[in-house]
């Protein structure tokens, strides 16, 4: 039935063979030619179809393609003579796995299997169905079918996997393991096994029921020698051992895997671990996260007696000496870090004072000092310090170091391992400010006098000393929280521009930056600093943080468009190929693969990054079209009326979220994007927060986390549904109001807005009545808008749905006002204009930061938008529709109470609107030296020659009397190039890129309202 | 300090500090998960103390009679832990499975010949230039194609030097 006799699906090959050719060329015309000539001469046949589904597929015509499958798929079954090859069933399934019909290609391989039951080819074909569709239980059946039928090792695994995959993955019940177990044994004592990969399937199914006993025999069996790397045996063989409870045997294991590889630190831990009963790390291992481990401080051995633990402890320096010696020739650091573990341990067994471990630390800073590593070799060590005694430590390293000079790259290490050390325990704010100055300074000029030992480096390595312009950009930025001074911020921004200048592709100056600019409103340039990073493919889920959060509170709706599409992109084209490349390690047999990126697709899936791009992403669409009702409506349609994300919102109390973001390169202020240390004073607290990130057990942090980013993207994905029925529920009742016998007001749409009113007040922390006394509050003038709290944004929109939905159902009843009852209206007015003229008023936004005009560009492209779709949505039903004229019978509308609301809110908002615009011309016209003057006069020498701009004078003085000979040709260019004024000339003009890109949209809202007024005065 | 291990996907959200540094390519998720998915004991990752990615290496073997041997895709270490011999830990790893477990005759790796530091620490490990080949990269710069012979090879023979350049369409692998 396949392709023999050089038939391909019945038809002689060399007539496909150019149509195949011509798809791979993407000449999608002449394929399509092709096959409608081909089809021509076959035109029952099914494989000519297919293929012409296929290119009609990638010539974008999915419903044409569709209905040619389903054709092709109708012959397949129809006619019992036809060829059910597997040329035709894997062309047909290429194309609905493209439609993304999934269910329809395993469907055919369901009947083709059902049709010729012995065919390998079709179940092969029908498990890989089964694999994209995550079924597991039928991927378990097929692989049995197959395994029956030809008694390989292979469809017996995939069976074991998939069995696997219904435990770990799906709902299956731990007792599946057992019928696992019992294929494979079976198997085994019939056929043995032959492929490493199922001996560690095998393996892992015994772990996982705790037959720890059962697996070393196996493993120490014939099985065992399987593996031919001997480490990963023994690995294998010491975990079980462990967590069987036979340390004595384990630690033997782990001494043995330390004499064949001397420098595995994991390997040491577990020696050590073993040897003092501590299974600790075997327990954390299965609850903590694997992209963020856990750093435990603690360890357990309160049951061994002192004696026990003395000798066990002794056993384990003998053996640390050993390797010590036995290493002598070639360095290496774990025999030596090894001291410092053991003496960690003794002091949290409460043999020792911490006074050993301060002096081994001191012992390997002598040796490991001067590498870059040695700060973070040691940074678990110093958690159990106390902070006097890491004061004690920093000064007895320093003086050690005085002592030790050698060359000059070992030397210069030394001191930037200092440095680290000091940033690390974060003792800084201890300093005082003259002495934080001092150190700043020291660093930049270390890093310009080391500068000649990296002469001769290629130049796209790092150049000797880089660290330490980011640390003393960290130093000014403490300063800046500090003093508030904010010449240090800018000084902060100059070192690190400088240190690019040097070497442009130092990706740590550009994520510092990407922030600092980000801080000071320059979006524009923090994002032309981030494209500079080249994040992709993967990187967009762990890196996107830096920039993402800011870009969607702002005006650049481009640029948020690309990173949003870029990165959604990026996760929906691996979830659709994941189970593809499932298959592939199926295939070759690697099946702990394929219990690997099963898990790991689902990790993806569940990423909450992802969550928040798909919701932002619609809302971002929103707030683009939200001056035209008409295109609004269109996106509306496409987001199927918000019903979708409605259901998401409906679902957020089941799901659980993974983080996978890397939060290790963000500045030490924003160790998150939720915390902001420089918004609130300066707390005289270490600047070390992510010291604190450690202790603050990582699970409460995320799970805090979680519940934050689950509560906002609950309620931001009612945003559309709630748009979509304010308009609807307005259109009605307008017409309703106009027309005097049209009575076509939905009381579903009402009821269902009422519905989500309330759920969404919920979300606010109120009932809805009380909501809604709350923002007639706040109007009224009763209370401020300090009422709302940090969330205005969010309340303002409340207010705006609120009034759509009282047009209907006139339920709001708010209290008096000086003898008069104001409207909703009039409260969505009031509120509107305070708020955003609030914000707007704020000293912060033309100074720095800005990030109050977040705030106010939120304002005024959220609610301020969705109150004028409203408005657009009322004055289009009260216009006369058509041609037609105006029926007799009608209201005169100019005059109804509606029109004069309606009116009033035009006026209303159009006049905040352009006090905004105005506002923002202001700032951007002013001049550019104005803006520079400030700026450098904030980097001038004052009288007393401390405050900011120290080392921003420094570099100038270097270069100014730079030594090409020594520095080399290449750094003494860039250094020359250096220009501090076209530094805060970019600054200033991303500043002004950002008022300016936010004046365009009041501009463009202003022109819409203008509109509506001249509607309105058809009316 | 190196614990060297399989590499699994989870690493791929851990080796964000390792791979935006310029040198190392980030390439897309089907090429790492293909390499994963068919050669996953030439994919390792190297783990420094708090579980710390030092760097990686990813390969495949591959060829036919004579020419079957490993290929070095990529080797990549984090600035903080250069200088401490971890590409070389990395390489002999690779070569120790082509040798021992799949039998090849010879591992082999592309490097820019721009990359004078590059070809100077493959050379320390034994690698000899094999041969160029001509604008191999993007179309622009030549490639060179470097060769370590493997026990099997007993006379050597996969890594006499070709006499002339060849262009990348006569390659016989990708």
């Amino acid at each position: 039935m396949a392709s023999k006799f050089g038939l391909a699906g019945g038809i002689p090959e060399r007539r496909v063979r150019p149509i195949w050719d011509a798809i791979d060329s993407r000449q999608f015309k002449n394929a399509l030619k092709q096959s409608t000539a081909l089809l021509a001469k076959y035109p029952n046949s099914p494989y000519a179809l297919a293929l012409k589904a296929l290119v009609l597929e990638r010539m974008g015509k999915c419903d044409e393609s569709l209905s040619v499958s389903l054709q092709a798929k109708d012959l397949l079954y129809q006619n019992d003579s036809t060829l059910m090859d597997d040329l035709t069933l894997s062309t047909l399934q290429i194309v609905f796995q493209r439609l993304d019909r999934l269910d329809l290609a395993t469907s055919c391989y369901e009947y083709a299997c059902g049709k010729y039951p012995n065919n390998m080819d079709h179940m092969m074909g029908l498990f890989n169905c089964y694999v994209r569709e995550y079924s597991f239980v039928k991927q378990q059946q097929t692989a049995i079918k197959m395994y029956k039928h030809a008694g390989e090792e292979r469809f017996l695994l995939w069976a074991v996997c998939s069995i696997q995959l219904q435990v770990l993955c799906g709902n299956g019940g731990e007792k599946l393991l057992l019928l696992a177990e019992g294929l494979l044994k079976k198997h085994v004592a019939s056929h043995s096994l032959h492929e490493p990969e199922a001996l560690i399937v095998y393996i892992s199914i015994l772990e996982q029921q705790s037959k720890y006993g059962d697996a070393l025999e196996i493993l120490s069996g014939t099985l065992g020698s399987l593996l031919v790397i001997e480490v990963d045996k023994l690995r294998m063989q010491g975990r079980l051992l462990a967590r069987q409870g036979d340390y004595t045997a384990a630690a033997q294991i782990y001494k043995k895997i330390l004499e064949l590889s001397p420098d595995d630190w994991e390997c040491f831990l577990h020696y050590l671990g073993c040897l003092l009963e501590d299974d600790s790390s075997w327990c954390n291992a299965a609850s903590s996260d694997p992209i963020h481990p856990q750093k435990s401080v603690d360890c357990k051995f309160s049951h061994l007696t002192d004696e026990v633990f003395n000798s066990r402890i002794s056993d384990a320096s003998t053996s640390v000496k050993k390797l010590q010696a036995d290493t002598s020739v070639n360095l290496i650091r774990c025999p030596y870090l090894a001291n410092l573990e053991i003496e960690r341990r003794k002091l949290l067994y409460g043999k020792n004072n911490d006074d050993e471990l301060l002096e081994a630390v001191l012992e390997y800073f002598l040796s490991f000092g001067h590498l870059a590593c040695f700060t973070s070799d040691v940074e678990d060590f110093l958690l159990v310090l106390s902070l006097d005694k890491k004061t004690k430590l920093l000064e007895r390293l320093k003086s050690s170091s005085t002592s030790h000079s050698t060359e000059s790259i070992k030397e210069l290490g030394r001191f930037i391992t200092l440095k680290k050390i000091q940033e690390l325990i974060g003792n800084t704010y201890k300093l005082l400010v003259d002495e934080l100055e001092r150190s700043a300074v020291q660093m930049s000029e270390m890093y310009c006098k080391s500068l000649p030992l990296s002469k001769d480096l290629d130049p796209q390595e790092s150049i000797h000393g880089e660290e330490l312009l980011s640390m003393a950009s960290n130093v000014l930025v403490q300063l800046f929280w500090r003093t508030s001074n904010y010449g240090y911020f800018m000084e902060a921004i100059m070192v690190l521009e400088f240190g690019l200048t040097v070497r442009r592709h130092a990706w740590q100056y550009k994520v510092l930056l990407v922030h600092l600019y980000s801080h000071l409103g320059a979006l524009p340039l923090a994002y032309e600093w981030y494209k500079a990073l080249d994040v992709k493919n993967i990187l967009m889920e762990t890196v996107s943080h830096h920039i993402l959060p800011q870009m969607l509170v702002s005006s650049l709706w481009v640029e948020s468009n690309n990173l949003l599409r870029d990165y959604l992109r990026f996760m929906d084209d691996h979830l659709r190929e994941s189970a593809d490349l499932t298959f592939l390690a199926y295939r070759h047999r690697n099946y702990s693969k394929v219990i690997e990126f099963v898990q790991f697709k689902e990790r993806l899936q569940r990423s909450s990054q992802y969550l928040v791009a798909r919701v932002e992403s619609s809302i971002l669409q929103l707030k683009q079209n939200a001056d035209n009702i008409e295109e609004e409506e269109s996106v509306l349609e496409n987001l199927k009326c918000g019903v979708h994300f409605l259901e998401l919102s409906n679902e957020i109390g089941s799901k659980s979220v993974t983080f996978n973001e890397d939060w290790q390169s963000r500045p030490w202020w924003t160790p998150t994007p939720d915390k902001n240390y420089l918004l609130g004073p300066f707390a005289g607290i270490s600047y070390c927060p992510k010291e604190n990130l450690v202790l603050s057990s990582v699970l409460d942090f995320m799970k805090e986390r979680e519940a934050n980013i689950l509560g906002v993207v609950e309620r931001k994905s009612l945003l559309p549904r709630l748009i979509y029925l304010s308009i609807q529920t307005v259109s009605a009742c307008v017409k309703e109001n106009f027309e005097v016998n049209g009575s076509i007001c939905d009381p579903k749409v009402s009821s269902e807005l009422k519905y989500l009113l309330d759920r969404y007040a919920k979300m606010l922390g109120f009932s809805l009545r009380d909501a809604v006394e709350v923002v007639s509050g706040v109007s009224s003038g009763l209370n401020s808008s300090e009422a709302f709290g940090a969330d205005m944004v969010g309340w303002l929109n409340f207010a705006v749905f609120l009034n759509a939905w009282n047009l209907s159902s006139h339920e709001v009843v708010l209290p008096d006002v000086n003898g008069c009852r104001p409207s909703t209206w009039q409260v969505v007015n009031t509120l509107l204009k305070k708020c955003i003229l609030e914000v707007r008023s704020m000293e912060s936004l033309v100074c720095y930061p800005q990030l109050d005009l977040s705030v106010l560009v939120q304002l005024v492209t959220e609610p301020l938008a969705w109150h004028t779709l409203v408005m657009q949505s009322c004055v289009r039903s009260s216009l006369p529709s058509g041609k037609k004229k105006k029926r007799s019978g009608s209201a005169d509308h100019s005059t109804s109470p509606l029109s004069h609301d309606i009116r009033g809110s035009v006026q209303s908002t159009s006049g905040v609107v352009e006090e905004v615009a105005k506002w923002l011309g202001h700032h951007i016209k002013k001049s550019e030296d104005e803006k520079l003057d400030a700026i450098f006069s904030s980097l001038e020498a004052n009288d007393r020659g401390d405050g900011p701009g120290q080392v921003f004078r420094l570099l100038g003085t270097l270069i100014s009397s730079l030594n090409e000979a020594e520095l080399g040709d290449r750094i003494s260019q860039a250094m020359k190039s250096w220009s501090p004024v076209d530094v805060a000339r970019k600054f200033v003009a991303g500043q002004r890129a950002g008022l300016s890109a936010f004046l365009r949209i009041c501009e463009s809202k202003i022109k819409s309202l203008q509109a509506l007024k001249q509607q309105m005065a058809q009316v | 300090m190196t614990t060297i291990r399989r590499f699994c996907c989870n690493d791929l959200l851990r080796f964000t500090s390792v791979n935006l540094d310029h040198l190392t390519e980030t390439f897309n998720m089907s090429f790492y998960m293909t390499y994963l998915a068919r050669w996953p004991d030439y994919f390792h990752v190297a783990e420094g103390p708090g579980n710390r990615i030092m760097g990686y290496i990813m390969g495949k073997v591959e060829g036919q009679g004579e020419s079957w041997h490993g290929h070095v895709t990529a080797v990549t270490v984090s600035p903080e832990y250069r200088r401490q011999q971890l590409a070389k830990k990395l390489m002999n790893l690779l070569e120790d499975i082509s040798d021992k477990i799949d039998k090849a005759y010879f591992v082999d790796l592309f490097v820019r010949a721009s990359n004078t530091p590059a070809i100077k620490m493959y050379e320390k490990l034994g690698y000899v230039i094999y041969r160029r080949v001509l604008r191999y990269y993007s179309g622009e710069e030549d490639g060179l194609d470097m060769r370590k012979a493997l026990s099997r090879d007993v006379e050597k023979k996969s890594i006499i030097p070709l006499k002339r350049p060849v262009t990348p369409d006569e390659l016989e692998y990708d």
